[in-house]
């Protein structure tokens, strides 16, 4: 055991913190733009100390507990909402060397881990003793359970072209080219389930601000509130990230452009997706609950599947079967 | 004798885990809190399986029982009777008559565990892989494994076709 089997994990932990702040400051400057506006400008320059200002607001805040609540539940509702949200980083190949657990089913770990999340937004909106948290907690759940299904049927493909599990072979096996292109449905399916998945516009039905208030966390303040506010956005640094992996060759260079150094190649996909979910929640409104069930069930599912099917067919063409 | 090594440590710590997890799954007097320790056990379960080598399973373990079922089951509790607590029954004779059918059973089942010897040899778990399990699920068990996701639809149609008729 070396010294940066401990130390790594605190650095990347304080790298996400890092990532956190800029990305809503980031997400509220372009939301901003698109509408018109500047976005926040007011504290330090070009408005970069807007979310630290907000975080130290947070952390000021009178904590509040509602009198009904069920006391410990609402308590570690926040801890459990966000230790897996950290925890899934642990798989994800930043570059051939900086990947912090190597692990052979590292894909479905990800996913697997990831779901335990949902349990943390249940007990947080049971907790609380609201009707509008349970709602939003009801909904959350819902949203979860039926876009995770379409989101494991998508990677099939790319797990049948690469081979394996493990998500540095998933890399490696895309050095000529990037699952995006023969994966193109599965792509598009992937997507739409993440944005599902991290209860993004469109898909934002848990806090729906116009009909739900603010959905599971309506009851709470202070730091418990940033803590679910953080996990969400840990998730997107997560689900960016495996995009990434998955579908755009991870730190493999595009046109051979090998003087940019690995780490820099990830980076860049990595923030164009994150910039792609910010750029659909200014553009797309928010869907209906039950289009939101009949595009996960009616759609993405037989899309997926179909996926799969064409996959394994063209896996056995002579030609571009080493493409599949 | 047991040498006290990280394998040792973390399979004492898991297993306290999963117990302690079912103990208060028993004890506990609102439903909600009983699926929270049973989600904790099942927590526990998967990382005994990542220290006998089978991370396949482990995973598989967390996403379905903690990830589906645990959900499922806060799900239909939540919507359904959530303000629920069991009571005791205030019969002490009860208690005393399943601790004896209890504590024979276990001296049954430690008399049995402990008198059969293990038959065959250890298989080598360090070489484990995920597409060596695939191989043998795919190509040598492929019959009983297709007989089983025919009898897992032939369930599911059944409980739709169950449900649906209640309703009407």
């Amino acid at each position: 055991m070396s010294a940066m089997t401990f130390l790594g994990p605190v650095v990347l932990l304080l790298l996400v913190l890092g990532f956190v702040t800029i990305a809503i400051l980031f997400e509220r400057k372009v939301l901003g733009w698109m509408q018109g506006r500047v976005g926040p400008v007011q504290v330090g320059p070009w408005g970069l100390l807007q979310t630290v200002a907000d975080v130290l607001k947070l952390l000021l805040k009178e904590d509040i507990i509602p009198g009904k609540a069920d006391r410990i539940l609402f308590k570690i509702a926040p801890v459990i909402a966000f230790v897996p949200a950290f925890a899934v980083l642990a798989v994800i190949p930043y570059t051939d060397r900086i990947v912090f657990a190597d692990i052979g089913v590292g894909l479905l770990y990800f996913i697997a881990i990831s779901s335990i999340t949902t349990i943390g937004i249940l007990v947080g909106g049971w907790s609380s003793n609201n009707k509008y948290a349970l709602l939003g907690a009801m909904r959350s759940a819902a949203q979860m359970i039926s876009y995770e299904i379409p989101l494991v049927m998508s990677v099939v493909g790319v797990i049948m072209a690469a081979g394996s599990l493990n998500l540095t072979e998933i890399v490696k096996a895309q050095e000529s080219l990037w699952f995006i292109l023969p994966q193109l449905i599965g792509f598009v399916v992937f997507f739409v389930a993440s944005l599902a998945e991290l209860n993004r516009t469109p898909f934002d039905l848990p806090e729906a601000e116009s009909e739900l208030v603010a959905g599971y966390h309506v009851e709470y303040t202070g730091f418990r509130f940033a803590f679910f506010m953080l996990a969400e956005y840990v998730y997107v640094f997560a689900m960016a990230g495996l995009t990434t992996v998955l579908y755009l060759g991870g730190w493999n260079p595009l046109f051979g452009w090998t003087f940019l150094p690995p780490i820099v190649w990830f980076a860049a996909k990595f923030l164009l997706i994150v910039f792609i979910l910010f750029w659909i929640r200014a553009t797309l409104p928010r869907i209906r609950l039950d289009q939101l069930m009949q595009l996960g069930w009616k759609v993405l599912l037989p899309l997926a599947l179909v996926n799969i099917f064409l996959s394994a067919l063209f896996k056995e063409v002579s030609g571009i079967g080493n493409f599949f | 004798m047991i040498s006290m090594n990280g394998e040792f440590i973390a399979f004492f710590l898991l297993s306290v885990m999963a117990i302690a997890g079912a103990v208060f799954m028993i004890n506990f007097t609102r439903v909600v809190h009983m699926i929270l320790a049973l989600a904790f056990t099942f927590l526990g379960i998967a990382g005994i399986f990542v220290t006998l080598n089978a991370e396949f399973l482990a995973v598989v373990q967390v996403l379905i029982y903690t990830g589906a079922v645990s959900i499922l089951m806060l799900f239909g509790i939540m919507l359904t009777r959530h303000r629920d607590e069991t009571r005791d029954g205030g019969r002490p004779w009860h208690a005393f008559l399943c601790f004896l059918g209890v504590g024979g059973f276990f001296a049954l089942l430690m008399r049995i565990i402990y008198g059969s010897p293990f038959n065959g040899e250890t298989a080598k778990t360090e070489t484990f892989s995920v597409s060596g399990l695939g191989e043998s699920v795919f190509k040598q068990y492929v019959i009983p494994f297709e007989v089983t996701s025919i009898l897992l639809l032939v369930a599911l149609v059944g409980a739709i076709i169950l449900a649906k008729k209640e309703r009407s």
